[in-house]
């Protein structure tokens, strides 16, 4: 299968910086990628790159005939200080197909309108933004990302400063929309427990070192430690999957199990 | 006292157009948050007639003495590629490379002022001669302000974009920084123009204060444009008529009503007879 975006040899930097080399990978149709790392590891350069908003200093970044990028950006690189509904913020997506110095039709606006609908907006259609939640707001910029009719969505830290039924309810609805809609999905997070349960690939960039695989290949408390130069445990907990930085114990006998005590206890 | 105002009735048309589409353009001002750049091109504007001016002392740009206008959009616009295109490429913050701008095209236009043998009186570029206004002038002003109006409800969905989330723009393919460069470049045309008549104060004026008004009292894109404008309209009209026979300084009288429109926005605001949003 042909790859939307294929990585071949990329080197990436800005100024007289090289932020990431020999960069080589591909996202095929169907893909959900988890693009992962710590905060300056370089996950923004790649993502530009991708983008076509930053040039590769060297190699080739090949794009599939007629991709379209469904962007949602970090929710804080949008200024929520304009006074506009939301219906105007989501028909934004489909302002290059409008064409220039053209307003949006009856036919963009109805597209708007199923766009909302399908994340669960389509009652605050006329709501202004400022009076949005934080996952409202990632949901209407994922309804303006899916009125452009993308064939590759991409979310910049979809759940950043989100509370914890926000975040849920943002990637549940990233991975329907993959699962359902068959979209092809690239998601940027620093969050590796989050990602690592909702997609199906993970590259993993870490100080100017990458590594990509199934979640199962890069998953691994080996791959984990030797990328991020820390031990780490991975475990699995009803199913999920999850990393956490090995403590060292003290020395000493081990601590006792807790013991669960108060109302609600129960005691053998 | 309608008789006065009619006297001066050119000038009265040229403030109406000077109001409007500042007020219009303020809207992208307020909103991008750059409201000291539309400062600091007000004194470059001015600085250009200055240097015009001085210039002319020397025998050179005699030409330019009698048209200050030339060198003074010459000079805006060089400020409007100057902040359109230098964004992130400082350290230093980019409100104080403003700051930097303002305070020395301010002092230059003053002190070439006072040395041009062809000087006026320095005070005229910062309170401006809105009064002195001629039919010509309004002609002038109708020929920048008309197009740049067209190009604004023209191309408003792209100045919104590229304004609300230039990232977001640049992913389908708008050229992020040519879309900056073209709204700037209309918001400086306009103030090097609007600048040789309505001095820099009232100028910033128009800029800012009915764009906060149309805010205050907006629920959206349009209503706030609408408010903008009529905000600005009602304090240029207002303003001039009570001037003249009050025998008022006419620029500090229409700042003055357009401050107190501002007011009464804020306070149907905070008394929630318009809509909070």
């Amino acid at each position: 299968m042909t790859p939307l975006v294929s990585f071949d040899r990329v080197t990436l930097g800005y100024g007289r910086r090289t932020v990431l080399s020999d960069l080589s990978f591909d996202i095929p149709e169907g893909d959900f990628l988890g693009l992962v790392g710590p905060n300056g590891a370089g996950k923004t350069t790649i993502l530009n790159a991708l983008l076509g908003t930053l040039a590769p200093r060297a190699g080739t970044i090949s794009r599939a005939a007629g991709l379209r990028f469904g962007y949602v950006p970090q929710s804080d690189r949008v200024d929520y200080g304009f006074p506009l509904p939301v219906i105007d913020v989501v028909l934004m997506g489909r302002y290059d197909r409008i064409g220039l110095g053209r307003r949006p039709g009856r036919a963009d606006r109805e597209r708007a309108h199923a766009a909302l609908e399908h994340v669960g907006l389509a009652q605050l259609a006329q709501r202004p933004i400022t009076t949005l939640s934080g996952g409202q707001k990632q949901r209407m910029l994922i309804a303006r990302a899916l009125v452009g009719e993308p064939s590759l969505l991409v979310l910049d830290e979809p759940t950043t400063g989100m509370d914890l039924v926000a975040t849920a309810q943002i990637l549940g609805l990233v991975r329907s929309l993959h699962e359902n809609d068959g979209l092809t999905v690239l998601m940027v997070s620093h969050a590796l427990n989050e990602v690592a349960n909702y997609v199906e690939r993970i590259a993993l960039v870490v100080e100017g070192g990458f590594r990509i695989g199934t979640v199962a290949e890069i998953f691994t408390e080996r791959t984990l430690t030797e990328m991020y130069g820390i031990d780490v445990d991975v475990d699995s907990l009803n199913g999920h999957r999850v990393v956490v930085v090995r403590r060292e114990q003290p020395p000493g006998p081990a601590p006792e199990p807790d013991r669960p005590t108060g109302e609600g206890a129960h005691h053998a | 006292m309608l008789e006065a105002v009619l006297l001066f009735r050119e000038a009265l048309y040229g403030t109406l157009l000077i109001a409007l589409t500042c007020g219009l353009l303020g809207v992208y001002v307020v909103l991008r948050r750059i409201v000291f750049v539309g400062a600091a091109l007000a004194e470059l504007s001015s600085m250009g007639v200055a240097l015009g001016l001085w210039l002319s002392g020397f025998g050179w740009a005699a030409g330019v003495a009698t048209h200050p206008l030339l060198l003074s959009v010459i000079v805006t616009l060089a400020g409007v590629l100057f902040f359109a295109l230098g964004g992130e490429r400082s350290r230093i913050p980019p409100d104080a490379v403003i700051g930097v701008v303002y305070a020395a095209a301010g002092a230059l236009g003053i002190l070439l002022i006072a040395k041009a043998v062809a000087g006026e009186a320095h005070d005229i570029f910062l309170s401006g001669n809105i009064l002195g206004i001629t039919r010509f002038d309004t002609l002038t002003l109708l020929a920048v302000c008309l197009p740049v109006l067209l190009i604004h409800a023209g191309f408003y969905k792209e100045f919104l974009f590229v304004s609300f989330d230039p990232q977001t723009a640049a992913t389908l393919g708008y050229r992020v920084n040519a879309w900056n460069l073209f709204l700037y470049f209309t918001i400086g045309v306009v103030i090097a123009f609007a600048m040789q008549f309505a001095g820099v104060m009232l100028v910033f004026n128009f800029l800012v204060l009915p764009a906060v008004a149309g805010l205050l009292l907006g629920n959206g894109m349009k209503s706030t444009f609408a408010w903008a404008s009529a905000t600005a309209l009602a304090a240029a009209a207002v303003g001039f008529t009570l001037s003249i026979p009050f025998d008022l300084p006419t620029s500090p009288t229409i700042i003055a009503v357009s401050a107190s429109l501002t007011l009464l926005a804020w306070l149907a605001r905070r008394l929630r007879i318009v809509p909070a949003t």
